[in-house]
């Protein structure tokens, strides 16, 4: 891994940083927008990682290897020679971007230029304080529910916080939906993560309690201040299953502006979160 | 012959006998509902407003200020009240042609509830629609099919990366598509290691590759297909969906107008609409923007709810777009905006099924607008285009709104003269006004009529709001409608001029605190009207009173006589006396019109000069040469002059010159001559005795003066009051001609003399005094053509009248 790039635009310290993951897409520039926003609120820095993918370099040395355009169909050559050159474009492209981007919303930021395994090499840059913000996976232009592998394996690993953005508008007078469970400590770190979003978006919080979840009158009440807003703007609600379709109703029926929840979350573990989580097309906020 | 007897007062003035009137006031009389004395008019109008058949309009034709307008409104609203009221019309959107609005037709007042109707339909749309996509229902069977499509989509993608994982063969995306690559424990291997595979295990993965790579392209070239199914399924649903929201509106109001099958296809057409914009109605958080729902709306162009009857328009400012519509504009961020709702009636439209009255003149002034109705009354339809684009000025895209039906009679009021001129010069006239309602000018006046005079004075005087006549009052302004008609046995049937009078009359009873209007206070009016014009008159009369104009009221004169002749100033007219003299010698048979050789007399003026020269040679030199070189002027006229009323005057003066014979000064002589010496009527005989007779006033007392008319005019005399006066007293004296001979007698007091078998005059006789002088200009030219003319004989013009 090099450190090509070191810049700072002045700023406050804050404990933890904002990492975004550039790809040179449109949804990676829409996250760093986001990533941008945020860091602008918490006073933390911005911190680009571009990964030139080890496994792609790799597969273009192949004489017979050919990229199928995922929008026409159609197949070209693909050789290593065009695709360093490629990789080198967006990594520029990046670098301006970031720039441009951040410069506009007044923070720091910083570029880490990598070559290797995406996840890994994210991993090894995020640290448990991070905010790691990342879009949806390239495969958007080709339409399918299912989020891409790097955006699976980050969120299953990411040591610290995670935020699946969306390109997608989400309504602007919108709800912050946070799912509980019976985990107290994930809940405490899943709505803390609630208040920051809504103490910048002022938007309400909407507290959804999982099927059978034992959550006491008095945690819940400690979660909700922990929300940091009047107990008018804090709604709870209880979800009568933890299907997908019953939650994607909820949701919508609750103009959810953005969702979040706990890797711990049963959520999690039920069949089809992860298509739930794909098809949503809102921010996803996880915590640890 | 014998001198014909001056007039009495009576043949001078026809009085209304009073006594005759069966009321006290006009308050007693009933209004008129028919004009009197137009029964041509108003049959025409009848026939006119009743014919079918296509270009059986009417022109109204009369003298302005006849009541025309008024007449012809009232006439028109009584007829239209029995007839039924026409539909109304309303512009609705074309939903396959948005830029050519739909016309539909309905009955008298459906048009404001359809209007209704759809305006209320809008306001369901507007929350109902959006309901509808935003029920728990719509959502999750949106989502269901997105959902499944999304996974048809992908499953092909999935397949062949599963298919590819289980040949270790990695899938990789790159930034525009994607890649296959040989690989071992979830890594590419390295191409340096690939190149140690034997080429049995080589051609093996690559033709993996590339069967994955083909099965990869056919996968994705789905998508579009996939992408387009998405659409007719959500359309599908949407339809589904509107069809349940508006199915309950929209069937009731297709039960409703089902006896309208227009609305009926343009309900259906807003229904697909709807369904067409469903996704514009889904967004909960701006509502529908107006320009779409306005499409739904309904532009009444002509609503017939309260109308009675068939309408009746009079369009006061007959321009292209006031008769036929237009298309306004509205302008948005300074772009100029139009749709089917901009669409505004014309005059025709809302005519239509009734009458259209509009002034010619008005019409004819407006750039195009006779064109323009020309062409609507041949295609029979109303097709509303702007000028510019109808004349190629702009072609900017424009709405073209269905043409409408037309079935209209226009009614055109004008002059005739404007009638006549419109029938020789335009072709199309007289196929599209095949119907003239000629007003008359002037009533009968008799013994029958005089009640139904008053009426119509009782009528007028009621509409316009002004006190009743009494008896007195309604004599005298008989009496002056014939004078204003210029004849004993004519009332006038101007309107204006009456109302006018009325009017004025009525101001004055008020002045003088009458509770009517009375005898004198139509004199007042009349006098008042008078004085007003007589500015010029009056400086006429004071040049002749200075000398400075000379007419001699008194006395005789050789070759000197005073023609009478009247003067237009605007709306009044006088008259007053002119001296015309006359020079006369041996020559050849010429009579010089000084005012024609100086270009100041116009054609009929030389036409009767002619006809006198004529009248001398026929008369006076039937066997020989007329030898004769006389010249008229008219003295101190500085204008032209035309007509022939002073022909009798000159031939006097002309015979006087000849002859040497003085002619009285105290007579004025008017009237035109034959070629034969008899006598015809000619015009403004009231105006100008009366102007003679303030000019004899003038200059002195009125004694023994008078003027010579035709006979035929006698009728014509309305004379007013001082005339009459003097007339009674025998101080003023008009004598009513037949022949020149009369007037001969009475100009020189000689006897004029008629021939005998040999065609000699009487010795003594005037006429004798021409023949025998007439005769010494023969022998004088003679002697002068033997002598060579040395002596500058003749006038040396050259010139022969022969």
């Amino acid at each position: 891994m090099t450190d090509s790039t070191l810049e700072s635009v002045g700023g406050r310290p804050a404990g933890g940083r904002v990492l975004v993951l550039l790809d040179g897409s449109r949804v990676s520039l829409s996250a760093l927008e986001a990533a941008a926003s945020i860091a602008e609120h918490t006073g933390a820095e911005v911190h680009g990682v571009f990964v030139e993918e080890q496994d792609l370099l790799r597969s273009a040395g192949y004489g017979f290897a050919r990229e199928v355009g995922a929008f026409s169909g159609l197949s070209r050559p693909l050789d290593v020679v065009a695709l360093e050159q490629r990789m080198q474009r967006l990594a520029e492209q990046t670098r301006r971007t970031l720039a441009g981007v951040v410069g506009r919303y007044g923070g720091r930021y910083r570029l880490n230029i990598s070559r290797g395994r995406v996840v890994e090499e994210v991993l090894a840059l995020a640290g448990p304080e991070d905010l790691l913000v990342l879009g949806r996976a390239r495969w958007a232009t080709v339409p399918g529910p299912l989020l891409g592998s790097t955006v699976r394996g980050l969120v299953q690993r990411s040591p610290g916080r995670l935020l699946l953005w969306s390109q997608q508008r989400a309504p602007t007078r919108g709800r912050i939906v946070v799912f509980l469970n019976d985990h107290e400590q994930a809940n405490r770190r899943a709505v803390s993560a609630a208040a920051e979003a809504a103490a910048y978006s002022r938007q309400p919080v909407a507290l959804l309690l999982a099927e059978g979840a034992s959550v006491t009158g008095q945690q819940l009440s400690e979660l909700k201040q922990l929300t940091g807003l009047p107990e008018s703007e804090v709604q709870v609600l209880t979800l009568p299953a933890s299907d997908p379709v019953t939650i994607a109703r909820l949701l919508r029926r609750q103009q959810a502006a953005q969702l979040v929840l706990s890797r711990e979350c049963s959520l999690f573990q039920e069949p089809g979160a992860e298509a739930l989580l794909s098809a949503l097309h809102l921010p996803v906020t996880i915590t640890p | 012959m014998a001198v014909p007897a001056a007039l009495t007062e009576d043949q001078v003035y026809h009085r209304c006998p009073i006594e005759k009137l069966d009321f006290d006031s006009t308050d007693t009389l009933d209004d008129l509902e028919q004009p009197v004395g137009q029964e041509r008019m108003l049959r025409a109008l009848e026939f006119g407003a009743s014919m079918q058949a296509g270009g059986f309009n009417l022109f109204v034709l009369g003298p302005s200020g006849a009541g025309k307008h008024e007449l012809v409104k009232r006439f028109l609203s009584r007829h239209a009240a029995g007839l039924p009221a026409p539909p109304d019309w309303c512009h609705v959107f074309n939903f396959k042609a948005s830029d050519k609005p739909r016309a539909i037709r309905l009955a008298p007042g459906e048009g404001n509830q359809f209007r209704t109707d759809m305006n209320d339909l809008v306001a369901e749309l507007k929350t109902a629609i959006p309901a509808t996509f935003e029920s728990e229902e719509y959502q999750a069977r949106i989502q269901e099919l997105q959902e499944e499509v999304a996974r048809r989509q992908s499953r092909g993608l999935f397949e062949i990366q599963e298919e590819a994982n289980q040949n270790n063969i990695a899938m990789l995306a790159t930034h525009s598509g994607f890649t296959f690559a040989p690989m071992r424990n979830g890594e590419v291997i390295d191409p340096e290691e690939y190149q140690k595979f034997s080429d049995d295990e080589k051609a093996l993965i690559e033709a993996k590759v590339e069967d994955l790579q083909k099965k990869l392209q056919q996968a994705i070239q789905q998508v579009p297909r996939l992408r387009k199914e998405v659409r007719q399924r959500i359309r599908a649903l949407n339809e589904e969906m509107v069809q349940l929201t508006l199915g309950g509106p929209i069937g009731e109001l297709r039960e409703k107008w089902r006896h309208v099958p227009a609305v009926v296809d343009h309900l259906d057409a807003v229904r697909e609409d709807v369904v067409e914009h469903a996704e514009v109605f889904q967004d909960s958080e701006d509502s529908p923007p107006s320009g779409l729902l306005n499409r739904y709306k309904v532009n009444l162009l002509v609503d017939n709810a309260e109308t009675r009857g068939a309408p009746v328009v009079y369009e006061d400012l007959p321009s292209h777009q006031h008769l036929t519509g237009q298309i306004e504009h509205r302008a948005r961020q300074g772009n100029l905006y139009t749709d089917f709702t901009l669409i505004r009636p014309g005059s025709l439209h809302q005519a239509n099924g009734g009458y259209l009255i509009v002034d010619a003149r008005r019409i004819l002034m407006q750039p195009l607008a006779w064109e323009s109705l020309k062409r609507i009354l041949f295609s029979g339809e109303i097709r509303i285009e702007s000028l510019e684009r109808l004349y190629g000025l702009a072609t900017t895209v424009s709405q073209q709104p269905e043409p409408i039906p037309l079935s209209v009679k226009v009614v055109l009021l004008g002059d005739r003269m404007l009638y006549y001129l419109l029938s020789h010069y335009d072709p199309d006239f007289l196929d599209l006004f095949k119907v003239e309602a000629d007003f008359e000018d002037d009533l009968e006046r008799d013994d029958n009529s005089y009640q139904l005079y008053a009426r119509m004075l009782a009528t007028m005087a009621r509409a316009a709001g002004l006190r009743a006549l009494d008896k007195t009052g309604v004599g005298r302004l008989i009496e002056h409608a014939s004078r204003l008609a210029s004849d004993q046995k004519k009332l006038t049937a101007h309107d204006r001029v009456l109302k006018d009078l009325l009017s004025e009359s009525d101001h004055w009873a008020a002045q003088a605190g009458s509770g009517f209007i009375e005898a004198v206070h139509v004199q007042q009016a009349i006098d008042e009207r008078e004085y007003r014009a007589s500015r010029i008159r009056e400086r006429s009369l004071e040049q002749i009173q200075r000398g400075v104009v000379m007419i001699a009221t008194s006395g005789e004169q050789v070759g000197q006589v005073n023609g009478l002749s009247v003067l237009q100033l605007g709306a009044t007219r006088f008259g007053q006396p002119t001296r015309i003299t006359a020079t006369a010698r041996p020559g050849k048979g010429q009579v010089v019109d000084i005012e024609r050789e100086a270009k100041l007399g116009g054609p009929i003026h030389s036409k009767a000069v002619m006809i006198l020269s004529r009248f001398l040679a026929n008369r006076y030199a039937p066997l020989g040469q007329l030898s004769l070189s006389a010249s008229l002027a008219f003295e101190q006229s500085y204008g032209g002059v035309e007509g022939d009323s002073a022909s009798v005057a000159e031939t006097c003066v002309l015979l006087s010159a000849i002859t040497g014979v003085p002619l009285k000064q105290s007579l004025a002589v008017t009237g035109s001559m034959n070629q034969h010496g008899e006598v015809q009527a000619v015009g403004g005989v009231n105006e100008k005795i009366e102007g003679f007779f303030r000019v004899c006033r003038q200059s002195g007392e009125v004694k023994g003066q008078g003027a010579l008319l035709p006979a035929s005019n006698v009728e014509h005399l309305m004379l007013e009051e001082s005339v009459r006066v003097a007339i009674r007293a025998g101080d003023f004296s008009i004598y009513p001609i037949r022949h020149i001979d009369e007037a001969i007698e009475l100009m020189t007091g000689l006897p004029a003399g008629q021939p005998d078998a040999d065609g000699q005059y009487p010795e003594g006789s005037f006429n004798r005094r021409v023949a025998d002088r007439l005769a010494a200009f023969a022998e004088a030219t003679e002697a002068k053509d033997e002598n060579g003319g040395t002596n500058g004989a003749g006038d040396g013009e050259g010139k022969s009248g022969d």
